[in-house]
């Protein structure tokens, strides 16, 4: 399947800095179109119609989100857009970010009238502050064209912690406390940022907002697989010649990315989703990148025949543990255990008892974790335990008995 | 430019969510969170002391320790490492005399490491307070140093 | 009122209430650590995770409302092996002081270890190891030995109103601090014992039991 420009639609052709060139790529119409032609029903009918599921990792459809929020009792309502993207790999929403703020700006809008919302927060990691000033005089440019009227939009910075991507987690951080998750239900549409009604989507899925609008539900409908419609943004990196950030419809297979684009070779394993997603040996490189298979959000990392995967393995867990919360057990021990455990193999004295160890540990921590961190930090570890048995056993110690 | 003082800086966050965005800019004014500062933070929001030093100790953006005029961040996440990014660190450390966690006796540099600051497409990358740097090599690294006072 | 399974028995609940609040009606044992009904749920410990047909995760039952139709096993396989994985990582992390701790066998990680039957953890954990607190004249603070229920300061904040505790740092550093992380040694704790009585092993204990012989309660074998 052929890469595909619905959300990178506007990157490189407009000028990130002047409305003007958004204006002239029906920049804004959507907008228009979904305050003067439909009511806020029938653009939530047209999300859910769509089949649009949040791009962020979790998958969550869009429409429904906002259908939840928008039946919630209450006057004051949130819009955040979810600008937090600390997966390792993941580059996208910088490059959307960086290239086309106004579609971002629009959809928010978009939102904030489907929903019943005034004010909107974009997060923006703390490290992604050189798009501070871009993205506040998209909003600025936008307030004078008169789009946001009734819609206030600030940006609240981060102060560097993966898990405030998490949503409970980054809306603790935008009421400004410790960004440690919140145990769900009660879910954000429903009671969010102050206990208010909140939607929080990744800028990747507001971004498609417009065109939906603009096109229809039925277009976006039409492309992509049965469970997983339109376009995905993957942000590709490691051993690959060709790193940086591709469109594809969903679906597509993964070696198209890495090899046919990317231009891999001597791929070992492809980690699809970042540290928390799943690692997919080459044998597995014809699988479809879609919801039903693996995504995560897009971050694609490629590593070729001379690496060391309980290394690689290692590392990932060191990650966890370096930006775990702390607030439930099995995170914050778990990732512990996992690192002394994996650090034994890497030294080659690992034992049978430590593989059911890891296998224990990590069982747990994908069923009991309060949140998707804990529940996918064990990932690579599964999954390398099932497609690559032999590299454990081979570095469990000598002189252990067999 | 003046530096803002801690009444000055206390005036512009008068709320409690922006207790974040104040630690934020007392670390950006005065390169660390001054234990001092905490108990007329707490007073001034209508906090708990120990509230203010949780969230100033949760965030890796923000330090108790003074840090150096310029913080040095080098990704060592997959992608970098991936690119070598440890040949950058050690570069860093030789130019500088410290190790990462370090701030050199003049007070010029921090060294930190971290994860993914987002540029794995131009790995190896560092971000150098808010600038990154990217598609490093070691020869670039004196450079890039130069231009820090 | 809401019809739900629950190990395989049709029972009856009211709106609102959590599956813990349920089983317990029923009198079905749900082991708990952070969870106290007096205390807001925080989901830290996990202990209480059940399993909910459907559920991509177990759920913690301390903080997840009861639905029409769930089906509910609080005791299967999949979720006793879940819990003995906990205890383990908390007793692998915790210092092995229980001959000489005054908590003794009143202790909720030692009875939740016994019930799991969890003996010794299988691998080795870092341990936080702080110096103990006697500062105070009320209160002795023994951090090493804190599992991170934040029972201590949900009971101080939500019952006592005060704020003595807050938990600063991040991960496996996670700590339950006094002011800028001082020993405590307040006067607010002077005739106030609540946050002793509510934690679960012996961080907390009174200054004039501290370091006196232990005295738990007999142990009397069953049978």
């Amino acid at each position: 399947m052929p890469e595909k420009r619905i959300v990178l639609k506007n990157c490189g052709v407009i000028d990130p800095r002047d409305i003007n060139t958004y204006l002239g790529q029906d920049g804004f119409k959507a907008l228009a179109k979904a305050r003067t032609e439909l009511t806020p029903e029938q653009v939530i009918a047209e999300i859910k119609g769509s089949g649009l599921r949040g791009r962020g990792g979790a998958g969550f459809p869009a429409g429904l989100k906002w259908e939840l929020a928008r039946n919630a009792p209450g006057t004051e309502k949130y819009v955040i857009c979810n600008a937090d993207e600390g997966e390792v790999g993941t580059f996208k929403d910088r490059y959307i970010l960086g290239r086309d703020p106004f579609s971002l700006i629009e959809a928010m809008a978009i939102a904030g009238y489907a929903i019943g919302s005034q004010t909107g927060y974009i997060y923006l990691r703390a490290e992604y502050y050189y798009l501070l000033n871009l993205l506040q005089n998209a909003i600025a440019q936008a307030q004078e064209g008169g789009f946001l009227k009734g819609l206030v939009i600030e940006i609240c910075e981060g102060a560097g912690f993966y898990v405030c991507g998490e949503e409970t987690a980054l809306m603790d951080s935008i009421e400004g406390r410790r960004g440690e998750v919140r145990f769900r239900p009660p879910f954000p549409p429903t009671q969010g940022l102050w206990g208010k009604p909140t939607i929080i989507n990744n800028v990747e899925t507001l971004i498609n907002i417009p065109q939906i609008i603009l096109n229809g539900a039925e277009w976006f409908n039409h492309i992509g697989t049965e469970r997983s419609k339109g376009t995905k943004v993957f942000s590709i990196s490691g051993d690959v010649e060709r790193p940086g950030v591709y469109e594809l419809v969903m679906g597509s297979p993964l070696r198209e990315l890495v090899e046919e684009l990317a231009l891999a070779r001597d791929v070992k394993l492809v980690q699809v989703g970042g540290a928390a997603g799943r690692v997919l040996p080459y044998q597995e490189i014809d699988t479809p990148l879609a919801f039903e298979t693996v995504l995560g959000a897009g971050a694609v990392i490629v590593f070729n025949e001379s690496r060391d995967v309980i290394d690689i393995v290692f590392r990932t867990m060191e990650f966890f543990a370096e930006e775990c919360c702390g607030k439930c057990t099995p995170c914050r021990l778990g990732t512990e255990a996992m690192i002394e455990i994996l650090a034994k193999f890497v030294q080659g004295s690992g034992s049978k008892e430590d593989l059911t160890v890891l296998e224990d540990t990590a069982r747990m921590m994908q069923l009991t974790s309060l949140c998707g961190l804990g529940q996918t930090a064990p990932n690579a570890v599964v999954d390398t335990l099932q497609y690559f048995p032999d590299l454990y056993q081979a570095r469990i110690s000598k002189s252990e008995v067999p | 430019m003046a530096d803002k003082s801690l009444p000055q800086l206390l005036a512009s966050y008068r709320e409690r969510k922006h207790l974040l965005a104040l630690l934020k800019e007392i670390q950006e004014v005065y390169g660390y969170l001054p234990g001092e500062f905490i108990p007329e933070i707490a007073r001034s929001l209508g906090l708990p002391v120990a509230e203010v030093y949780g969230v100033g100790t949760f965030y890796s953006f923000l330090s108790a320790r003074l840090q150096g005029r310029n913080v040095i961040r080098v990704c060592k996440s997959a992608p970098c490492w991936l690119k070598n990014c440890e040949l950058i660190v050690e570069t860093l450390k030789r130019e500088l005399g410290i190790g990462p966690g370090e701030t050199t006796r003049d007070g010029r540099f921090s060294l930190q490491l971290t994860n993914c600051i987002g540029a794995c497409d131009q790995a190896p990358a560092m971000m150098i307070n808010d600038t990154t740097y990217v598609d490093l090599t070691p020869e670039k690294i004196p450079e890039i140093l130069g231009g820090y006072k | 009122m809401i019809t739900v399974q629950l190990n395989g028995s049709e029972v009856q609940g009211r709106p609102g209430m959590t599956i813990l609040e349920l089983a317990q009606e029923n009198g079905i044992d749900i082991p708990t650590l952070c969870y106290r009904s007096e205390l807001n749920p925080i989901g830290a410990c996990r202990i209480c995770s059940v399993e909910v047909e459907g559920a991509r995760t177990l759920v913690a039952s301390c903080h997840t409302p009861i639905a029409p139709g769930m089906a509910i096993h609080t005791h299967s396989p999949k979720v006793l092996q879940a819990r003995k994985s906990i205890v383990e990582l908390l007793l692998a992390s915790h210092p092995d002081a229980c001959l000489v701790c005054d908590k003794a066998n009143l202790c909720e990680l030692r009875k939740l270890a016994a019930d799991l039957g969890v003996g010794l953890p299988r691998f080795r954990i870092r341990k936080r190891y702080y110096p103990l607190e006697d500062v105070s004249p009320y209160i002795v603070r023994d951090l090493t030995k804190c599992i991170l229920c934040q029972r201590c300061v949900r009971a101080c904040r939500e019952i006592k109103k005060q704020d003595v505790f807050a938990i600063a740092y991040r991960g496996f550093d996670s700590k339950v601090v006094v002011d800028q992380d001082q020993p405590l040694d307040k006067e607010v704790c002077r005739d106030c014992d609540v946050c002793i009585s509510f934690c679960p092993v012996g961080a907390l204990t009174k200054r004039e039991e501290a370091l006196v012989p232990k005295k738990g309660i007999p142990l009397i074998m069953k049978g």
